[in-house]
């Protein structure tokens, strides 16, 4: 051994095979099938996000191309064409409008797009690097073969310095490019210093580099004003362009969510979360996609039963365990329960026993309940076109209603009631809209159905009436009738008295309560619970808690009730709540030592006597031990404590700490 | 002096582009000519605007001297300066020689020292080089050895001549004595109206109408009678104070011309009404916001910036920033005052008892705080009085922290100074309100989240 410098491990023989599971069993089995159900959902869910996504800010992006068109075809040589693109904190926009504008590069101009942000580089000189070094890597366009991708440099002389504009100007030159878009992501968190340098920098250039520049501004025009030096302001013509809202995506999105051709449905608690934390705190569209892609990897990867929602299942695809799995759901008990009481147990015997029975019964419920959701969807529809058309109601937007119907509580909501009240009440003209409103939809075919007579009615009423100035009034409404005080004996009394109402009014009322009635039936039978419906487990993902541990973990909480409760993580005899009185706060020697000294820290003031914290420290952990061991675990739970940024030296007092953090913030 | 200087048709063209500067002209004729001995360095310096550059190059460019001119403001670094010299000179060289004999490319150019050996060697068979390096003061990371290096290439390099165009220079800036100065003074009163008037811009964009009688030949004489007369009096009344140098004033009075003469094309006044015009349109001369600049050009020639649109920011930020705003400016002392729920009934009078009719005013003259600069604060503190400030409890997860993240890339949250405050998890770490947020900027947002700012703002 003397002659070698490190011992080399030769095993004798190779490792021993793991003994592990590679084939996956029971409902496990299913997991390839689930995984492609997954991948072919989502799918379609994303190309119908982008699609939408794609639409939003068209309108930008056509006035951000015109005027880029613009700048290349009046160039000035004095001014930098500017863009100022309001796309708000949302980082994810910017990044959406920059890309976007970069595809839409039509053949007519040759444009070389650079994106910046304030990573890019903390110098003018790094900067340019990088300005260089992308505008030059990027080919303009494929299909130029003849142009070689030599390195642009001075002929017969050295190469220039990597940060000449030099460089850029021959790239420019050899490629016949028309404009230097140059988009600076995030201008408010540069320098200002830096950026005013770099855009005098362009401006001497311009004559012979045509640059255009884009800032996204997530603040205002006058904070990058104010930032910016006064020479560098002179440089710039700017123009603004306004960025969808962001509400307004939010709304987009969702609604591409939940179209009703979607496999899996998010029930209303999962998406009142989603959308509150939308509105509360983000207001990038990604996180909503990525919400509701996790939403469907956990409904897809966690529940077997979610094989059903793959649209080629067929039979021999399915595991007993399965069926097994399906007849416990909870909602097929219901169904259970309610098929022997309705004297039927020789169908729930089929399903109990037979197979192939209860795989159909399976994939018709899904079918069913699917399209009971579209008609929920559509319902919510048919109330916000209503809201629409109903003068004096606001309508209610998109996803709110959704979550409402998801909630089962749409039917019997006090919004509804008022809605169709307002609908009794309201003259022949406007209901005369909210008829030719319902009937354009064109959907639903047995409301359409239904409206159509009545529609019919009334317009023949209203051409026959008499005074066609007034429409015609519905004897619910309360202009119609008048308030009558008479004095009997000294006392007032209120009579109501309905004023004379003519023939055609009475029968539009009549009329106007048929169809406030067919409207009320309509939405009595659709707007059902979504959590009634047969094996609703299947299509309906309702879970808030992998979602909220997910996307909103809280790192801080977390520290400081591992500190506080050691015992409910270290799960020992030692501590346990019976050692104690059962609260979080209890003192013991047996807890470790960091978890002791985070609740003498509580207890202390703003500052601590370190001599002070140790004599509490022992006496907690006890005089039995060895001093010198006591002291190791003090010195090392206060390290701790210091690593986790709870305390820090001062430099008012040398022997105290100071508390930097408190609890519960 | 004829044989000896310029020809003089070609020193009357170049006065005629370059109006009042006749003897600067002279001089620089006097100094480079192509026959004379010139001296090796030549400072031309003046202010802004006063054509220090163009007469240099228009003057080189008709003299057929063999030159160079190196923009100082496009080289980035000293040592990008000094490869461009050599750049831009072996380039002057060569392209007027493309006869056979190409020298190569000198090579790279590190120093100061390996730029006098290049140009030694590439200006061997020359007998007279004029460098010009414009601008070369404002040169970015420049040597300190710069310039009386290059004040001394004449001295090696015989042929050479170097002008240095350069704003203001120091005394001994050359650490040598005895280089010739030419001085640019900027253009006076009359100088700048007279260059300004040499060309007037249209009163009528598009022809007026056929029967109004009014030719091409008419609109050119009132516009150039009417033109001088109004840069008379922008220059009175704006540029003479704030826009003295050419370049402003003749924005000045560009900008302020389509308002100008707005009543002439809607045939209010006549093409010659000067004075009346004055007098109506004296809301122009009066205000300022002309001279200040701006990134989005207004159409009215007046540069004011409406209140443009932003986007909000998520809910729980705009809590935060609040909560930062009045972190920032409430002293820590008063936290308990104005944030403990206990106390908010006994909330301390103004002004304790003092009567203040009479006695004199305090000698301790109080500055209101949102006048003054924001505080530091620590993150605690900042979460503990948003906690206090918020309606109703939240759960503090990651999203907070991300919004904290949100506003510091926006600047509106900035770290305060100190030591380790460039680590963000340092302990304790100090942070302030970025300078935009502003009381009224606060008071806006809180008036969004329907918060009483007022109450908890200590006066």
């Amino acid at each position: 051994m003397e002659y070698e410098k490190c011992y080399v491990f030769k095993p004798e023989d190779s490792r021993p095979v793991k003994r592990r599971k590679v084939e996956p069993q029971g409902l496990q089995s299913s997991w390839n099938l689930r995984k492609e159900a997954y991948q072919e959902a989502w799918k379609a869910q994303q190309d119908r996000i982008d699609e939408r996504l794609r639409t939003i800010n068209a309108t930008t992006i056509n006035g951000i191309l015109d005027f880029l068109e613009e700048a290349a075809s009046n160039a000035t040589e004095i001014r930098i064409p500017t863009g100022l693109i309001l796309a708000g904190p949302n980082s994810a926009l910017r990044t959406s409008i920059a890309a976007q504008i970069s595809s839409h590069s039509d053949t007519t101009r040759r444009r070389s797009y650079i994106q910046i942000s304030s990573s890019s580089g903390s110098n003018l000189k790094s900067l340019l690097k990088t300005i260089i070094q992308k505008a030059t890597s990027r080919a303009v366009e494929d299909d130029e073969d003849e142009l070689d991708d030599q390195p642009a440099s001075r002929k017969g002389g050295p190469k220039l310095l990597n940060y000449d504009l030099e460089l850029l100007h021959l790239h420019v030159q050899e490629r016949r490019i028309e404009q230097v878009v140059i988009a600076i992501e995030d201008p408010e968190a540069c320098d200002g210093e830096l950026l005013s340098e770099l855009i005098e920098l362009f401006s001497y250039w311009q004559d012979r580099i045509p640059f255009v520049l884009f800032f996204n501004i997530a603040t205002s025009v006058e904070f990058l004003q104010q930032r910016l030096s006064k020479t560098a302001i002179k440089h710039l013509d700017g123009r603004v362009f306004d960025a969808a809202v962001s509400s307004d995506e939010v709304e987009q999105v969702f609604d591409a969510l939940t179209t009703s051709d979607t496999s899996l449905w998010i029930g209303s608690n999962l998406s009142t979360m989603i959308l509150d934390r939308q509105s509360d705190y983000i207001q990038g569209i990604e996180s909503l996609v990525q919400a509701a892609r996790y939403a469907y990897m956990s409904h897809f990867y966690a529940n077997a039963v979610s094989i059903s929602l793959s649209p080629s299942l067929a039979l021999k695809d399915v595991t007993a365990q399965y069926l097994e799995a399906l007849r416990n759901l909870p909602s097929f008990r219901t169904f259970a329960r309610q098929l022997l009481d309705n004297g039927d147990p020789g169908r729930l015997r089929d399903l109990l026993d037979r197979d192939d029975k209860a795989f159909e019964f399976a994939q018709n419920s899904v079918r069913e309940g699917k399209e009971a959701l579209a008609e929920i969807l559509e319902a919510t529809e048919v109330v916000r076109s209503l809201q629409i058309t109903i003068p004096n109601t606001t309508a209610s937007s998109k996803s709110r209603m959704y979550v409402q119907a998801m909630s089962g509580k749409l039917a019997g909501s006090p919004m509804l009631r008022t809605l169709l009240l307002t609908l009794r009440k309201a003259p022949s003209d406007t209901a005369i809209n909210v008829a030719n409103a319902l009937l354009e939809r064109k959907t639903p075919r047995d409301l359409i159905d239904e409206l159509s007579p009545i529609v019919r009615e009334i317009e023949a009423l209203i051409k026959d009436q008499d005074d066609k100035a007034q429409p015609l009034r519905s004897e619910e409404d309360v202009k119609n009738s008048t308030l009558r005080t008479t004095v009997i004996a000294q006392k007032v009394e209120l009579s109501k008295q309905k004023s004379a109402l003519s023939k055609q009014d009475a029968a539009y009322t009549t009329i106007i309560r048929r169809l406030s009635d067919v409207l009320e039936t309509y939405f009595a039978e659709k707007l059902v619970n979504p959590k009634d419906l047969t094996l609703h487990e299947i299509f309906l993902y309702d879970l808030k808690s992998p979602f909220r541990e997910v996307f909103t973990p809280r790192p801080r909480h977390a520290v400081e009730r591992a500190l506080a409760a050691p015992h409910d993580y270290l799960d020992c005899d030692c501590c346990g709540p019976d050692h104690g009185d059962g609260d979080d706060a209890t003192l013991a020697s047996t807890q470790p030592s960091t978890a002791v000294l985070y609740q003498l820290y509580l207890e202390s003031g703003n500052m601590i006597n370190a001599s002070d914290l140790w004599q509490a420290f022992q006496a907690v952990v006890g005089d039995s031990q060895d001093e010198q061991q006591v002291m190791a675990q003090f010195q090392r739970g206060l390290a701790e404590m210091r690593y986790l940024g709870f305390v820090k030296n001062t430099r008012k007092r040398v022997d105290h700490v100071a508390k930097v953090a408190w609890r519960g913030l | 002096m004829g044989l000896s200087m310029l020809p003089d048709e070609l020193l009357l063209s170049l006065s005629d582009q370059w109006p009042c500067r006749d003897g600067q002209l002279k001089q620089l004729a006097a100094l480079l000519s192509p026959t004379l001995p010139s001296p090796s360095t030549l400072v031309v310096y003046g202010p802004r605007a006063s054509g220090k550059s163009g007469i240099v190059k228009s003057y080189l460019k008709n003299s057929a001297l063999d030159h160079a001119i190196v923009r100082c403001r496009e080289c980035v670094t000293g040592r990008h300066l000094l490869e461009k010299i050599i750049g831009e000179v072996f380039d002057a060289l060569h392209s007027q020689h493309v006869n056979g004999d190409t020298e190569s490319h000198p090579g790279r150019c590190e120093n100061l020292s390996s730029l006098s050996v290049h140009l030694q060697r590439l200006l061997e068979k020359r007998d007279k080089f004029v460098l010009v390096l414009d601008g070369v003061d404002k040169q970015r990371e420049a040597p300190p050895t710069l310039l009386p290096a290059l004040a001394r290439l004449g001295e090696v390099i015989p042929q050479l001549t170097l002008i240095l165009i350069v704003r203001n220079p120091p005394p001994r800036f050359l650490h040598q004595p005895g280089v010739p100065h030419l001085q640019f003074p900027p253009y006076g009163r009359t100088q700048s109206i007279h260059i300004v008037s040499r060309k007037p811009p249209d009163i009528f964009l598009e022809a007026p109408p056929d029967d109004m009688d009014y030719d091409d030949e008419t609109h050119e004489e009132d516009k150039a009678w009417l033109w001088p007369r109004f840069c008379a009096a922008v220059w009175d009344a704006l540029a003479q104070n704030a826009a003295r140098d050419l370049a402003a004033f003749q924005d000045a009075c560009h900008k302020l011309w389509r308002p100008f003469v707005a009543p002439v094309i809607k045939g209010d006044f006549g093409t010659r009404d000067f004075s009346r015009l004055v007098v109506a349109q004296r809301r122009l001369f009066q205000d300022e916001n002309v001279l200040l600049d701006s990134i989005i050009s207004t159409p009215n020639g007046a540069a004011t910036l409406s209140k443009s649109k932003t986007h909000e920011l998520p809910y729980y930020a705009k809590w935060l920033l609040v909560a930062a705003y009045l972190a920032s400016f409430n002293p820590t002392k008063l936290d308990a005052l104005y944030f403990m729920k206990s106390t908010e009934k006994k909330r301390r009078k103004k002004g304790g008892g003092v009567s203040r009719s009479g006695g004199r005013p305090s000698q301790v003259r109080k500055i209101p705080r949102h006048l003054l600069a924001a505080s530091a604060f620590t993150l605690d503190r900042l979460l503990a009085i948003m906690h206090a400030i918020l309606p109703d409890d939240i759960r503090t997860t990651i999203d907070i922290y991300k919004q904290i993240a949100t506003l510091s890339s926006l600047r509106l949250l900035v770290r305060a100074g100190g030591i380790g405050s460039s680590d963000p998890l340092e302990p304790g770490g100090k942070w302030r309100v970025g300078p935009m947020v502003t009381w009224e900027h606060v008071q806006s947002i809180a008036r969004n989240i329907d918060f009483n700012l007022t109450d908890y703002v200590a006066d």
